[in-house]
């Protein structure tokens, strides 16, 4: 006998060896999913690298699937990173992809290597071409999410399915759904001539603002609230205002974002004559990690739902703030709040 | 007596020079005519005796004073300057062109008084054009409004005038008349410096010639003296002779 | 013999007046209903010293009173500049903006919105930007020709211009587009929305600072529409004369950018009327540029602020208004250019 191996058996470990290495190379491009746009693209069966093409994105990404983030479209500020899971904080700024002002080269978008790519907001022919293109560039497969506020427990479900996280996908959308049934059943408990008259004050000067039925002020309205600010189109948008017009609606509440003008509103003598300045019903939301009331207009304001209930119907709520926020940041973010943190994010000035 | 002289000028534009060792005089009462063909300087020796470009080297004097020395507001009242007649961008009036002579005598914050719009009508009044006061510059011929740009300088109050070749584009009859006033003005007593490229003009009415050539040659002198048929056929690079009518004009033409 | 006394007198005098009406009836309008007669009440009071400090008196006296103020004052100072420049640079259809004053306070805004800088810091910049880019034409048209040539002065803001627009560009590509963008894009386009009295107090010296050696110097700067050459031979030192132009058009007119934005052919068409009206002489065109300048921007701010709930940009009502009315005086005016 000797030390010669059968051919035949040979042959078999060549074969199995070859089709080991055929798997191994060739990527697992095998499943067809449709996206918002109602468009079937073509992605791998497992995804581990996913590219938020925008802001609204890149939340969404981050709240259902973290740890498939490659990068954020802005990187996170110092004040912002302990709101942020750990993993999360470091991760580089890539740019963004669509919306108003494309910063991305095409070129870095491949050698990111992702698996594909995500775009969450508007769905129309703009979009649906924007994305086509890319992916036709690239040969990266490109999804379109149906951004609006309404759709966001469909958001979840479908991205979840996607990524494969349909667990925490499904988690998320109940939770999304029992915070739109809560502010439901506040607002129908009100009165329509009981809903507070509502001012958005973007900026330091808070003179822009979001006009009715823009997506700035979508929460406010969801909410129960009444714009004052009645706008040119039936789709709102960013509009300016002048003090005086101001003083004409004379809103009962004045919600901001921006930390100067909350601070120096009470002092300023043409804010001072509002009834909402003078009993003190201006509300500064949050922004840490993200806004609760926009910054970006993603799931970021289900929270920020919450809050705006909490401030117009202080009788109806059941729960309090803190523990619904608590709540909030654990499932969502995952992120535990100690008091201290949890103080630092909402004033306890303001309830 | 000599109002305006020359000392050995040097004239050019930054460091390029054009030409050197230039010197001249003019007389109260006299007119100068300052000759050459396009390219040699002219222009540039023009503007340096008016002094809107500094001489690079040697002065000029204006009534004993170095021009270099002068302030603009100086220089306006002793020497006024009469461009060829333009078209302004804006559609100013006679009156109001003329009176922009008396620039020199207002204060910095001034504006024209009486007696400066009197000064300005009596200058139109000298040349025959008084009734076109009220016209804008834009509705008048050609020959008005060179006449009315005589009537700036005269409003001016120098004694010496300089003239941008002022009968270029008019026609025979203005030519006529803008030429019988340089003698008239002459006749009053100012000095008249008159840029031309028409040796007839300097037979007609100058005195004195001021001829600049190619290689920088200067001849000044009496016109008769000076232009000759050797000098303008060697101005110009063309033969060139010079004949007296019976009447006791000069003509110039091609052999 | 010149022009009637009379006829000059009486139009000036119907032009101020035009402005002090146009002001009175600018007060009553707004969104905030007040009666006429409450407004002149007020007025009255605050003059004698009295009157209360409700919620009528913050409307016109923090709101309206210094929007219509700053609102004549932008179109004075733009109409002076204007007029200023179209004897300058011999040609009627020049802007203040031709060496860069209001592209440079742009940029210089848009940066401080980008910087996210509080308003009174954005305001600065702009002012500051305005300044800058007209000191770097200046110099650039030194470095290229001592002679100080028109021309050259012309295309180096042409060149500068475009650099700072350039820039502004680029602030808009860099800038937040849910944030600073709508911001920065109705900066741009002009308004008065947030004006307050303490920024009329701050602009008020400036263009009076910068519009005064204009109005001194009214006459020279006319005789500088002849030409270089004949305004030297005049008595005018022509270099020292421009740089005081320049020097005071852009004092005014970045200014007044800076507190209103970027406004456009105020600064163009205005010295067209006031040329219609009184002549083509700078030294009475220019006090009444001024005044149909204010009326004019009056009533536009007005028109900004009363005709929708929400601001109308300026830049955009003076195009849509000052276009055509343009093209209105070209057609109908004999005066304005040679046949």
């Amino acid at each position: 006998m000797g030390s010669r191996i059968p051919f035949r058996a040979t042959l078999n470990c060549l074969a199995l060896g070859v089709a080991l290495l055929l798997t191994l190379a060739v990527p697992a491009v095998a499943r067809t999913v449709t996206d918002s746009a109602g468009r079937s693209v073509e992605v791998p069966d497992i995804i581990t690298r996913v590219f938020a093409a925008g802001s609204p994105a890149s939340t969404l990404l981050y709240v259902l699937a973290p740890e498939k983030m490659i990068g954020w479209v802005r990187a996170p500020r110092a004040p912002e990173k302990p709101y942020l899971l750990p993993a999360t904080r470091d991760l580089p700024e890539l740019g963004r992809l669509s919306g108003r002002g494309d910063t991305l080269n095409l070129e870095r978008l491949i050698a990111a290597k992702p698996d594909l790519v995500i775009d969450f907001g508007t769905i129309n022919d703009t979009y649906r071409s924007l994305a086509e293109r890319v992916q036709q560039q690239t040969g990266i497969p490109y999804l379109l999410i149906d951004g609006r506020f309404a759709n966001t427990p469909a958001a979840f479900r479908l991205l979840a399915d996607i990524l494969g996280v349909k667990e925490r996908g499904e988690a998320l959308a109940r939770a999304a759904e029992a915070i739109f049934a809560d502010v439901d059943r506040v607002r129908a408990a009100v009165p329509e001539d009981k809903r507070p008259k509502v001012y958005l004050a973007r900026g330091p000067e808070g003179l822009e603002s979001g006009s009715r039925g823009s997506i700035n002020t979508e929460i406010i309205e969801r909410v129960g609230g009444i714009n004052v600010v009645t706008g040119l189109r039936e789709k709102g948008g960013i509009v300016n205002v002048s003090p005086e017009q101001l003083l004409a609606w004379h809103p009962d509440i004045v919600v901001t974002m921006d930390q100067r003008f909350a601070a120096t509103v009470a002092g300023k003598p043409v804010w001072a004559a509002l009834p909402a300045v003078a009993a003190g019903r201006v509300y500064l939301a949050p922004t840490l990690p993200f806004g609760f009331i926009d910054g970006p207009p993603s799931v970021n304001r289900l929270v920020g739902l919450t809050w705006l209930t909490h401030a117009f119907y202080p009788d109806q709520v059941k729960t309090s703030l803190r523990d619904d926020v608590r709540a909030f940041y654990r499932l969502f973010y995952q992120v535990d709040l100690d008091d201290d943190a949890l103080t630092q994010l909402i004033d306890p000035r303001k309830p | 007596m000599t109002v305006l002289a020359a000392h050995h000028l040097t004239i050019g534009y930054g460091d390029k020079m054009v030409a050197s060792d230039l010197s001249l005089g003019c007389a109260a009462g006299t007119v100068t005519c300052l000759l050459g063909p396009n390219g040699v300087g002219k222009t540039t020796l023009f503007k340096t005796l008016l002094g809107l470009l500094p001489a690079l080297d040697g002065n000029v004097a204006v009534g004993g004073d170095d021009l270099a020395t002068l302030t603009r507001r100086e220089i306006a009242r002793r020497i006024a300057y009469v461009p060829q007649a333009h078209l302004t961008e804006f559609a100013y009036t006679v009156i109001d062109l003329v009176v922009m002579g008396r620039t020199a005598y207002l204060g910095a914050f001034g504006k024209p008084r009486p007696i400066d719009y009197d000064k300005a009508l009596a200058a139109l009044d000298m040349l025959g054009i008084a009734d076109l006061a009220e016209r804008e510059i834009t509705r008048i011929s050609g020959g008005q409004r060179q006449l009315a740009f005589i009537a700036r300088a005269l409003a001016q109050e120098s004694r010496i005038i300089f003239m941008d070749e002022p009968t270029a584009s008019l026609d025979l009859g203005n030519r006529v008349r803008v030429l019988r006033t340089v003698r008239t003005l002459a006749q009053e007593g100012l000095a008249i410096v008159l840029s031309t490229h028409e040796p007839e003009h300097a037979f007609e009415i100058a005195d004195r010639v001021a001829v600049l050539g190619h290689g920088s040659r200067f001849v000044t002198g009496e016109v008769q003296a000076v232009l000759t048929a050797d000098v303008l056929s060697g101005l110009y690079g063309v033969p060139l002779c010079v004949e007296r009518t019976p009447s006791g004009r000069h003509v110039v033409g091609s052999t | 013999m010149k022009r009637p006394p009379l006829r000059t007198a009486t139009v000036f005098g119907a032009l101020t007046l035009a402005v002090a009406v146009l002001m009175l009836i600018a007060a009553t309008i707004g969104p905030y209903r007040v009666p006429p007669l409450t407004v002149l009440k007020a007025l009255g009071e605050r003059l004698a010293g009295a009157g209360g400090h409700g919620a009528v008196e913050t409307v016109l006296f923090n709101i309206r009173l210094p929007r219509i103020v700053a609102a004549a004052l932008v179109g004075a100072a733009l109409a002076a500049a204007g007029a200023a420049y179209q004897s300058l640079f011999r040609n009627p259809l020049v802007s203040p903006d031709i060496l860069g004053v209001s592209t440079g306070a742009g940029l210089g805004a848009v940066t401080g919105i980008l910087l996210g800088m509080p308003v009174m810091m954005i305001q600065l910049f702009g002012f500051a930007g305005g300044l800058a880019i007209v000191s770097m034409v200046m110099a650039l048209s030194r470095a290229l020709r001592s002679s100080g040539d028109i021309l050259v002065l012309v295309l180096a803001g042409i060149v500068v211009g475009a650099l700072a627009g350039a820039g502004i560009s680029l602030v808009k590509v860099l800038a937040d587009p849910y944030d600073q963008l709508p911001a920065i894009t109705f900066w741009l386009l002009g308004s008065l929305a947030g004006v307050k009295a303490g920024d009329v107090m701050a602009t008020l010296p400036a263009v009076a600072v910068g519009v005064a050696p204009l109005i001194l110097l009214r006459w020279r700067i006319g005789v500088l529409s002849l030409g270089d050459d004949e305004a030297r031979a005049l008595g005018i030192e022509v270099a020292r004369l421009r740089v005081i132009v320049i020097a005071g058009a852009t004092l005014a007119t970045a200014s007044v950018v800076a507190i209103s934005g970027v406004i456009g052919w105020v600064g163009l068409m205005v010295p067209h009327m006031a040329r219609l009206m009184v002549g083509p002489r700078f030294d009475r065109q220019l006090p009444a540029a001024i005044l149909i300048g204010a009326a004019f921007m009056i009533v536009v701010d007005t028109l900004a602020r009363s005709a929708a709930a929400i601001e109308i940009p300026l830049g955009v009502l003076t195009a849509i208004i000052g276009g055509p009315m343009f093209v209105w005086l070209l057609a109908h005016s004999r005066r304005i250019a040679a046949p």
